[in-house]
């Protein structure tokens, strides 16, 4: 519990000292203020929620799987990792310390994204349940992502075709059948399926996320098993 | 308290340690001296259990918990201040932040404690990697390299502080390709050449052996009898 708690303290201060990961938690919902106030609101052919929803399944896809790799491959290329690991840090303990960083500012930036949704109460707490659950699954895959690649330019450019797969396939997918039926798989999809109805209940979408966070815990225990926290 | 028997490490088809094997004693300040690529660091990593050998024993009498580590590579986090990179170590080792505040006293970083790493030189980058290497009073300690590309000046300054943590009790075990250092502060040296033992004992013992005592005892005069090469 020291370790998780150092590392925990730790990266929340680098965190707020590293402008080019602090801006992806705050561009995205500060777009979606902009566009919800000065497109939408007024605009009777758009929904009101629609650039909400919109900017929180990119930030759910894009920003939290580049923050996650960003950090653990900046910490493997400048072997922090390694005084870590022999003053007694279990990977796990590194990991979550890590994680519970991105996942609490996440959690903050999907406040946000709440408020300017304008969403009623019950509303509010299905959508934040769909955007934590949604940052689990980003913060594993950027996790596997940090720890398969050798350096954090090769992380940058191994996460982007997941990252704008991820982040901008539901933002098509409303525009196209074919691609909403295939993009039904995808965790950051299911933040769209929530807002779209929020009568349908959270069941069908909690399950697809939960199922791809089983396949991306799998893909992170073998990104592991190759390589370690090491390098 | 170290020791390692026949040791044999290979990368591919390259062994780069070939039967190694040497005993460092309770208290004791231990030179592992060789040119760049010689072995030395890969030494270390398999004593600290980064590295697993490909052949042979190696044994630590202590916990990783007792054992602190300067690196070539100092892995410190540039956007945090000195102290921020010691309180991640306070809060594992679960001991108080005045030892962080105080270990960077010893190695003169004491004003520098609310400075971002990034802006610190490479000698007080150095100084911190000592700072927190030895933050939790560790009962040995592993330098990598510890005046690697210092002026003599940052470099006495931290011999004189390895010097007082071996009187403090410490086991230490360094490695140099600077003889000099070695002589002035190793109580015993082993010389390794391309990943093989070519000579070990202590510095003046060794040099007289060879032939090698001027008005001071005379290591890379050895180095360059046992293995035709200097050291540059």
């Amino acid at each position: 519990m020291k370790s998780v708690q150092a590392i925990f303290v730790k990266q929340s201060k680098d965190m707020i000292k590293n402008f080019s990961v602090l801006i992806m938690f705050v561009i995205f919902p500060l777009v979606a203020f902009v566009m919800t106030h000065f497109v939408a609101r007024g605009n009777y052919d758009i929904p009101d929620t629609m650039f909400t929803t919109m900017m929180a399944s990119i930030f759910s896809g894009m920003a939290l799987i580049q923050a996650a790799c960003g950090v653990i491959a900046e910490d493997r290329e400048k072997k922090s990792i390694r005084f870590l690991v022999i003053a007694g840090v279990k990977p796990l303990a590194y990991l979550a310390g890590i994680g519970g960083v991105i996942l609490i500012a996440s959690l903050i930036s999907s406040l946000a994204f709440g408020f300017i949704g304008g969403f009623a109460r019950d509303e509010f707490i299905a959508f934040m349940l769909v955007m934590m659950s949604g940052a689990i699954a980003s913060i594993i895959l950027g996790a596997t992502i940090g720890v398969y690649a050798n350096n954090a330019q090769a992380a940058s450019g191994l996460s982007l075709p997941f990252a704008v797969i991820l982040g901008f396939a539901p933002m098509v997918a409303q525009f196209n059948e074919r691609v909403e039926s295939f993009v039904g798989f995808f965790y950051t999809q299911q933040i769209n399926v929530v807002v779209n109805d929020f009568t349908a209940g959270l069941a069908h979408p909690l399950t697809v996320i939960w199922l791809n966070i089983a396949v991306l815990a799998v893909l992170f225990i073998l990104a592991y098993a190759k390589k370690g926290l090491g390098s | 308290m170290i020791s390692m028997n026949n040791i044999v490490k290979k990368f591919g088809s390259q062994t780069v340690l070939s039967e190694v094997s040497f005993e460092v004693k309770q208290g004791e300040m231990f030179g592992l001296l060789g040119r760049s690529g010689a072995g030395k660091t890969t030494i270390i990593n398999i004593l600290t259990n980064q590295l697993k050998p490909d052949g042979g024993s190696h044994k630590i009498g202590v916990t990783s918990y007792e054992t602190g580590l300067m690196l070539d590579e100092d892995g410190l986090y540039d956007r945090l201040s000195c102290l921020d990179n010691l309180q991640v170590f306070a809060t594992i080792y679960g001991i108080s932040d005045k030892n962080s505040k105080d270990a960077l006293d010893k190695v003169g970083l004491g004003e520098s404690a609310n400075k971002a790493v990034s802006q610190l030189s490479k000698g007080m980058r150095q100084r911190l990697a000592l700072a927190r290497a030895i933050l939790h009073n560790p009962k040995v300690l592993f330098l990598d390299e510890p005046t690697g590309g210092l002026d003599p000046n940052t470099a006495q300054g931290i011999h004189k502080l390895i010097q007082g943590l071996q009187k403090q009790g410490a086991t230490i075990f360094l490695t140099t390709h600077n003889m000099d250092e070695a002589v002035k502060l190793c109580d015993r040296v082993l010389l390794l050449h391309k990943g093989k033992i070519v000579e070990q004992g202590v510095p003046t013992e060794i040099c007289e052996r060879h032939d090698a005592v001027k008005t001071v005892p005379d290591l890379e005069k050895v180095f360059i009898k046992m293995t035709g090469e200097g050291l540059s």
